[in-house]
């Protein structure tokens, strides 16, 4: 974040505050954090904010991390909570002081101060991911209602909000959430209490909810001159940034070097422009506005820069034009670059002639070009996005030798990256267009105005007065949806050749996720295996080559029958759909005699159960049709007769 | 002239049939006036030389006002069922301007030009008056303990500066929740959920606004349907003309929906207007260089009254309470008259309390106290008559050694010797025997109670 470590801001942003004792939790990379912690102010004698580590791999969330507060009780007062990615220069005193008056007042009662900044909708540091809307008491600034409104149309709120005795209920859409709460000790309790609690938002808003209950209350505060925002993607990474560059987040400016690291001294002139010690700059090249140069940088002739942050000791050269570009240390950039808009991380090197256009990422030590165009929104990465590859991808990383072969070999996609380019395009799914999509919105954070425009499009649609006219998707038969399930289950069965066992396990599993019945379970399962060859093989099948397909099926799912047939009435069930299942297929009709046979054989259904189902007279017309088929009848006949056999040979 | 103003006064009274029984509401008096002398002394004050009332030919007939405007009657037959929107239909050929339209039974000092001037800063569409609802202070006559409000609550939205109307919905239209549409919180970021506002009924309303309803037959009532629609409308954007261009058929068929739509019937401003503000830096709305407005076409505003009185005459207990506050107002108002008028008799001066309002050739007896009352005329009170409280209408006569408290009495009812009467409403022409005694309770008469 302008050449300073995101931590860097909220430390000093704390300690600005008044802060004498902070926690760093951290549970990835916590080795590289403690290193870089280490090593800077924060940890000299001289620091007037004590930093301390807890680290751990346990750490999947805020509710893991707080329940570990609790349970070593780190703290006996009030304290403030944010998250490592805050940049602001909030002066928290008088929040406190609310909070501390408002816990005074009524003891106990309120847990929580968040603290928000005024912004309109359409800021550029308002992100969709991150938006709230809030419903609040005026009179006490008591939050009621706390919603993310991502892909929201409307706003719901309970009306129980306004039943109460608050004159005046406001809600506001007009708030950037800073994530930096002030919390009473009792906040750690709760979320030992409620080990269900994983994030923040889950811990208000079960709060808001029980408020009647438990009595809880959550108080807020809004800012409208300070600066707080909380860096949750590449778009508030942007954002932020030209913030700091343009000076809103003073006194955290760059020529300020508040990290007190002798490689970060900065000369501030102009037209925002900060240069580091020994920053050359080549003949005819400008540095427009808001531009900030590391030190030991290099810049060829004739470049174009505006709105960006280059990082140190990097390399830039002849004819560049940097545009909102984002460079991180020791980057490369060759003649005759374009870069708009994009992120370029430690070491990586874009070779002649590239153009960059918005929203673009190169990570770390990545190669593109020459002469290539990158298209909106491309994520180039060393890790290659299957994982199997992954492994032996992080061995070229770091060994540097044999990288040419190593780059033939594993075929780096030279349309992606150039002729001589290194790395992968970040593609979640190759087939799959949605979720690339999908991927990039993440990196980068879906960007509001776009929101915007297919607001107004759901306008038009509803143009007319039926507010409640929502369209219902239609729901999927659930019933349908399983038997999809359960033929999937089957087919993966078939072809990784999965034990029978593992097979019922899935779709016990399934039968309880979509709530069906063992009725519905046995018409299901008999009638996908029966469809089964018809999926396999051609639909039109004559029925000989119907039988000899399902047979060894059969064979092979015999345990999984057994499973789910047991009681007479599962029998008549599975007979039943077996009928269902000829009678709409009536090609198929001589074969089933065959495969009752069959099941007869492998001891599935019982020969009374078939006895009883054959003789069943409610049928329709068509079932007593089928029962007249010749091959049934003697199948039948013959059922009868080994009965008889049998039980003669009892009476003997 | 900029604005009509048109008082409805057609209507029946159907919360306090109770008195309305026997006396038509715009005629109910309330402080010895008629309820709708209120409105057009309204008027008068701000200036309106002429005004249209819509009422019923009885009421024309009985109606004897004193006041300098010139009032244009129209008269609708009582045994159709004409809801307000079907009244200002049925009046549409006399409106050449914008309008303001009253009900009769609005007693208020507000001062009638922040409302137009919220009408004319925002160019709105419709502007209307409000004021935070009263709690009944003491109980009404006939009814038993404490009455939570029947009526549902209204939600209101209004935005940071608490003059846009940005939602409303009433409490028996919503479910579990109340639903906000995120395009309007996109616009004004910050609203204000107001609960326990009452609408006074005085509505601003353009010209286009009463075109759409000549076409929209189906819209019978302002308030729940014309005002909701209109609040609505201003977060949907307007049809585009483009799509039905291709094919004539669609064409048709869109014009044809298009004839229901408000839109089709905003007119383009004048030349002159139209460009100011798109060529003024002024916006009315924080934190982006969007249009002026947002561009809604269609707008609605709302003053919400802070202090100062304002009665909708609509109930028994609203009644009493506006009665109660009238000397108040007429005091306010300048009126020179003092509250006692010059031809009533009275024996005893020092027992009328200085809160009470008696009106003309009514007769006080002596020993006689009357407190916090209103008394018409050609009334006749006897001797040793307490009275507190009170609402006595014309051409009553109490007898002596009478007890009065927190009782409506109307025309011509007779209350014998010692009658002791608290908290009751006691109908015309009734007549109350020696001693009677009755608490909280409701005398009319029984042929009327039959016509209901």
């Amino acid at each position: 974040m302008a050449n300073v470590a995101m931590i860097d801001y909220t430390l000093e942003f704390l300690t600005a505050t008044g802060v004498e004792e902070t926690f760093v939790f951290c549970c990835w990379k916590s080795a590289e954090i403690k290193e870089h912690l280490q090593k800077s102010k924060w940890c000299r004698h001289t620091s007037p904010n004590t930093v301390r580590f807890v680290t751990s791999d346990l750490y999947r969330s805020l509710g893991d991390v707080l329940r570990d507060v609790d349970a070593k009780s780190l703290v006996r007062s009030d304290f403030i909570l944010v998250t490592g990615d805050v940049v602001s220069n909030f002066n928290i005193s008088k929040a406190l002081e609310e909070h501390k008056l408002r816990r005074k007042m009524q003891k106990n009662v309120s847990v929580m101060t968040m603290i928000f900044k005024e912004s309109s909708p359409g800021h550029h540091a308002r992100c969709k991911e991150d938006d709230i809307v809030i419903a609040m008491d005026s009179a006490t600034n008591r939050v009621l209602h706390y919603q993310r409104t991502q892909g929201l149309k409307r706003f719901r709120f309970p009306m129980s909000l306004f039943q109460n005795s608050i004159e005046n209920v406001e809600v506001r859409h007009d708030l950037l959430d800073c994530h930096i709460s002030i919390c009473s000790p009792q906040v750690a309790e709760l979320f030992t209490d409620n080990f269900d609690y994983q994030t923040r938002d889950d811990f208000v808003r079960g709060l808001l909810v029980n408020e009647e209950v438990l009595g809880n209350q959550i108080h807020m505060h809004v800012t409208t001159e300070d600066y707080g925002a909380h860096i949750c993607n590449l778009l508030m990474y942007e954002a932020v940034c030209s913030d700091i560059i343009r000076r809103w987040v003073y006194p955290l400016t760059p020529e300020m070097n508040f990290t007190d690291d002798k490689n970060q001294n900065y000369t501030h002139s102009k037209h925002n422009i900060y240069r580091g010690v020994d920053v050359s700059l080549g003949h005819g090249s400008v540095l427009e506005e808001n531009v900030l140069i590391g030190q030991g940088t290099v810049i060829g002739s004739n470049c174009s820069i505006t709105n960006s942050v280059i990082g140190q000791n990097c390399r830039i050269g002849d004819e560049v034009t940097l545009d909102g570009a984002v460079l991180w240390d020791r980057v490369h950039i060759a003649d005759n670059v374009e870069i708009h808009h994009s992120v370029i991380c430690d070491e990586a090197e874009v070779k002649e002639k590239v153009k960059l256009k918005p929203r673009c990422v190169l990570s770390s030590q990545v190669v593109v070009g020459p002469g290539i165009t990158l298209s909106e929104g491309t994520v180039i990465s060393l890790h290659p996005p299957d994982e199997e590859e992954e492994d032996d991808d992080q061995f070229s990383d770091d060994s540097g030798v044999n990288k040419e072969s190593k780059v033939k070999l594993k075929g780096y996609n030279k349309k992606d990256v150039g002729s001589e380019g290194r790395g992968y395009l970040w593609k979640a799914d190759d087939k799959n267009e949605d979720d690339e999509e999908e991927q990039r919105q993440s990196l980068w954070g879906p960007a509001m105005h776009s929101e915007e425009e297919s607001e107004s499009d759901s306008d038009l649609s509803m143009g007319s007065e039926e507010p409640d006219s929502r369209a219902a998707s239609p729901q999927l038969d659930d019933i349908k949806v399983f038997q999809n399930e359960v033929l999937g289950t089957l087919q993966r069965g078939e072809e990784e050749n999965i034990s029978c066992d593992n097979l019922v396990l899935e779709i016990n599993s399934l039968k309880y996720a979509y709530n069906i019945s063992l009725k519905e379970m046995m018409q299901v399962l008999s009638k996908v295996i029966l469809e089964f060859p018809l999926q396999q093989l051609d639909a039109n099948l004559d029925s000989q080559n119907y039988f000899s397909a399902l047979l060894p099926l059969l064979k092979n799912w015999t345990p999984l029958f057994k499973n789910y047939i047991k009681r007479a009435s599962d029998h008549l069930n599975a007979l039943c759909a077996i009928e269902e299942f000829f009678l709409e297929h009536d090609s198929l009709c001589t074969s089933i005699a065959k495969v009752l046979m069959t099941f007869y054989q492998l001891e599935i259904l019982e020969e009374d159960v078939i006895l009883n189902w054959f003789s069943l007279r409610d049928t329709s017309d068509k079932g007593k049709q089928l029962r007249k088929n010749q091959r049934l009848q003697k199948f039948i006949q013959w059922l009868e007769e080994a009965e008889e056999e049998s039980s003669d040979g009892d009476q003997d | 002239m900029e604005f009509q103003a048109v008082v409805m006064a057609a209507g029946g009274g159907s919360r306090m049939t109770d008195l309305t029984s026997s006396i038509p509401k715009p005629l109910l008096p309330v402080g010895n006036r008629p309820l709708l002398w209120y409105p057009l002394n309204l008027l008068e004050r701000a200036g309106f030389e002429e005004v249209i009332v819509i009422t019923r030919k009885e009421i024309q007939k009985m109606l004897n006002l004193d006041t300098k405007m010139k009032l244009d009657f129209v008269c609708v037959s009582d045994n159709m069922d004409m809801g307000t929107a079907d009244s200002l239909r049925h009046i549409h050929q006399k409106i050449k301007t914008d309008v303001l339209v009253l009900s009769c039974d609005l007693i208020t000092d507000v001062d009638l030009y922040k409302v137009v001037d919220l009408f004319r800063t925002h160019d709105a569409s419709l502007s209307m008056l409000m004021k935070k609802a009263h709690e009944p202070t003491e109980g009404v006559p006939g009814q038993k303990g404490k009455k939570k409000p029947v009526e549902q609550r209204d939600f209101i939205g209004v935005d940071d500066t608490g003059k846009r109307l940005l939602f409303m919905a009433n409490e028996a239209d919503l479910d579990e929740e109340l639903v906000i549409k995120r395009s309007i919180l996109q616009k004004h970021p910050r609203m204000h959920i107001r609960t326990g506002l009452m609408d006074a009924h005085l509505y601003c309303l353009k010209k286009y606004v009463l075109d759409f309803l000549v076409e929209n037959r189906t819209i019978t009532s302002l308030r729940s349907e014309l005002i909701p629609h209109l609040v609505r409308k201003q977060f949907s954007s307007p049809p585009s003309l483009q799509q039905g261009l291709d094919n004539k058929e669609e064409d048709q068929k869109k014009k044809e929906q298009a004839s229901l739509d408000i839109y089709s019937f905003i007119k383009e401003d004048n030349s002159l207007l139209k460009p100011a503000p798109d060529n003024s830096c002024w916006n009315d709305h924080r934190g982006d260089m969007n249009e002026t407005l947002h561009e809604g076409k269609v707008r609605c505003y709302v003053h919400i009254m802070k202090e100062g009185l304002c009665y909708r005459v609509n109930t028994l207990g609203l009644y009493i309470e506006a009665n109660r506050q009238v000397p108040k107002l007429l005091l306010n108002l300048g009126l020179e008259e003092s509250l006692v008028h010059g031809s009533a008799q009275i024996t005893d001066r020092g027992m009328v309390g200085s809160d009470s309002i008696i009106g003309p050739s009514t007769q006080i007896g002596e020993k006689t106290s009357i407190k916090r009352s209103i008394i018409g005329s050609m009334c006749t009170i006897k001797d040793k008559v307490k009275i507190t409280n009170c609402i006595i209408m014309n051409s009553v006569t109490i007898e002596e050694g009478c007890c009065l408290q927190g009782s409506v009495i109307c025309h011509n009812a007779v209350i014998e010797k010692g009658a002791d009467i608290k908290d009751c409403l006691i109908g015309s022409d009734q007549r109350l025997e020696t001693k009677a005694k009755h608490v909280n309770e409701v005398i009319v008469g029984t042929e009327q109670l039959m016509e209901i």
